[in-house]
């Protein structure tokens, strides 16, 4: 019996201890509370911690952020299109001692945001239109240098995606705050058309896009018959451009010659008789051929000078 | 101290006594890889960061180690998943629509797919700070892909903008992974596939085969242009140089007619009617020769002009020419 009383007393011993002491991880912060009702200051540091043994009971919650993801639900806009909107949020427990008295757990506080924040997002969702829903800014769309016709339209807006999840996470934040929790950043992460807008979505791109096809088909045949009127213009000008101009060439050369030959053949009466003579004569002996039939009369000039000089 | 039950020989409890130290031992000993580095916790503390090497660490649970590979460069993907990476690498984007389908600024629909490329900076955030840090890494991703994409048209999304939205969500990502203390630094955010989604992706098609018709008909025009342009200017130039061919003939010979007639007229002037008489005579010295036929009419003869054929050919009938 004496031999085994401090083997009982040790493993005691061990027991309370263990029950005793407990370690605080990193990412933990813990409340003790005594016969269910919460005692000492929640330890938000980690490291090895002491209670009371068996009458202080340990009660665990995370110290970090923590995730939180939204239903997928199909929520109409202000101006009635359905989109599919998946949003999430990041929150901590902030105070976990009011947080295990109005929430107990993290499934209790899961709830209650998936109420606040899905409430919260519809409400905002309905509040807005579309174009707000999906645009943060109002930028001006970067052109295309090779198709500036495809530059596309970015409608003015007044509010926008930014200040929706703005209007969500302070709503969120002002119905949580007697919760013990924080919520940090709620975010749209998807937001989609739904299936039956989605077909007219595709409908409007297919007819917006062979519209401009048609507008690029159009352009090319303009500016092909623009580029060939061009050609014709052109080539008509070059043609009677050279016409004139050969003419007028041909024009000075022809009177250059006739004032040579006139100065030439004009500047005497005698000239003048001479140079009819040479014609004549040049005439004469150009027209002559092996076809001609000559009827000379001795009446003419050359026979006369045969008869002449007969005896 | 209570007395241990007694051991059988001396020799078992050495082994015994090896075997538990050897146990402790094991637990004990730990390598930290080259691209990692130990984050080691003490008692639920954080106490440190242990580089690559060989460590010792408190053995029964006292010293945890969490391993973060914080060289390494990690990469999650949006929209598709490589099935096998290799040199020809195997994807696939099935269920994934909802991942990549995203709203315009134009209020279209596109299909997005990415990469994002990161790394772990601060082990201690990464492993401390936010629950589930991986996937509110990715939701985090595309939340500001979407807000960006969305804020553009479709035409920036799928063409010029490509460059300016990777810049543009890398930044606000890093904004938000400081802001969530998630030890994490975005590296690179690189645009994949993006395209119209399936439905219409053929009129997307079609505005570019439209394009590549307009630029066609507009160089078969030029075309055209070029091969009719520059033969007739040319043939322009050609017309012109006639003109001035004939021009400088019709000038020179007009100057050398002037000439000759120059030469001409003065010696004509010295002995006017003996020049006339020998020009006369010359020429028809010349002429009669050529002349197939010839006749001579004495002025006193007469009749003759009724047998003659003036259409120069000879009359048969009658006999004799």
């Amino acid at each position: 019996m004496t031999r085994l009383a401090p083997i009982v007393i040790l493993v005691l011993l061990v027991i309370v201890f263990a029950n005793a002491a407990f370690v605080v991880n990193e990412w933990e912060q813990v409340i003790i509370t005594q016969f269910g009702q919460p005692v000492r200051d929640p330890i938000v540091t980690p490291g090895l911690k002491f209670k009371i043994p068996f009458i202080q009971k340990l009660h665990r919650f995370d110290r970090r952020f923590l995730e939180w993801e939204g239903a997928v639900a199909e929520l109409p806009t202000k101006d009635k299109v359905f989109i599919l909107v998946d949003g999430y949020a990041r929150w901590r427990i902030s105070d976990p001692l009011l947080f295990f008295q109005r929430l107990r757990n993290e499934m209790g506080a899961q709830s209650r945001l998936d109420d606040i924040l899905d409430g919260e997002t519809r409400n905002a969702i309905a509040k807005h239109e579309l174009l707000q829903v999906t645009r943060s800014t109002n930028r001006v769309p970067e052109v295309d240098e090779a198709m500036p016709e495809l530059k596309g339209h970015l409608e003015e807006i007044s509010e926008g995606r930014e200040d929706i999840r703005q209007q969500v996470l302070e709503a969120g934040q002002a119905r949580t705050s007697d919760l013990g929790i924080e919520v940090l950043d709620v975010q749209f992460k998807r937001i989609n058309y739904g299936e039956q807008v989605l077909q007219d979505v595709y409908q409007r791109m297919t007819s917006e896009r062979r519209r401009i096809a048609e507008r690029f088909r159009s352009e090319g045949q303009g500016e092909k018959a623009g580029i060939l009127g061009d050609m014709d213009r052109e080539l008509k000008r070059i043609q009677s451009e050279a016409y004139r101009e050969a003419e007028g060439i041909r024009g000075r050369a022809d009177a250059e010659a006739t004032d040579i030959y006139a100065k030439a053949y004009n500047q005497s009466a005698e000239a003048r008789g001479f140079y009819e003579f040479l014609k004549t004569m040049e005439t004469f002996e150009a027209t002559v051929d092996p076809e001609t039939l000559l009827l000379l009369s001795t009446d003419g000039d050359f026979y006369r000078y045969l008869k002449g000089s007969g005896p | 101290m209570p007395k241990l039950p007694k051991l059988p020989a001396g020799g078992i409890r050495i082994v015994v006594i090896a075997i538990i130290v050897l146990i402790v031992m094991s637990s004990s000993i730990y390598t930290i890889e080259p691209e990692e580095v130990g984050v080691l916790v003490r008692l639920g503390r954080f106490s440190g960061i242990n580089d690559p090497g060989l460590h010792f660490k408190l053995p029964l649970g006292i010293d945890k180690v969490f391993k973060v590979a914080v060289q390494r460069q990690l990469k999650k993907e949006f929209g598709f998943r490589t099935l096998e990476p290799g040199v020809r690498s195997q994807f696939t984007t099935a269920g994934l629509q909802d991942e990549s389908n995203m709203l315009t600024g134009d209020l279209n629909a596109v299909v997005v797919e990415w990469v994002v490329q990161y790394r772990v900076v601060d082990p201690y955030k990464y492993l401390f700070r936010v629950r589930e840090v991986e996937e509110t890494f990715r939701d985090l991703s595309e939340a500001v892909m979407r807000k960006v994409v969305g804020d553009r048209t479709v035409n920036e999304v799928l063409t010029v903008g490509r460059q300016e939205i990777e810049d543009l969500v890398s930044q606000e990502l890093q904004v938000l992974c400081d802001q969530y203390e998630t030890g994490i630094r975005v590296e690179q955010v690189v645009l994949q596939d993006v395209n119209p989604p399936d439905p219409v992706k053929p009129s997307f098609n079609e505005v570019n085969q439209s394009e590549q018709e307009r630029e066609r008909m507009i160089n078969e025009a030029q075309s055209e242009y070029n091969k009719i342009i520059p033969r007739a200017e040319g043939e322009a130039r050609q017309t012109i140089q006639q003109a001035e061919g004939y021009a400088l003939n019709r000038v020179n010979r007009a100057q050398g007619d002037a000439s000759r007639f120059e030469s001409m007229y003065t010696e004509y002037r010295k002995a006017p009617e003996v020049t006339r008489t020998r020009i006369y005579l010359e020429t028809m010295s010349k002429i009669l020769p050529q002349a197939g036929r010839k006749v001579i009419l004495d002025e006193e003869l007469e009749g003759v002009l009724p047998l003659m054929n003036l259409d120069g050919t000879t009359i048969q009938k009658g006999g004799g020419q």
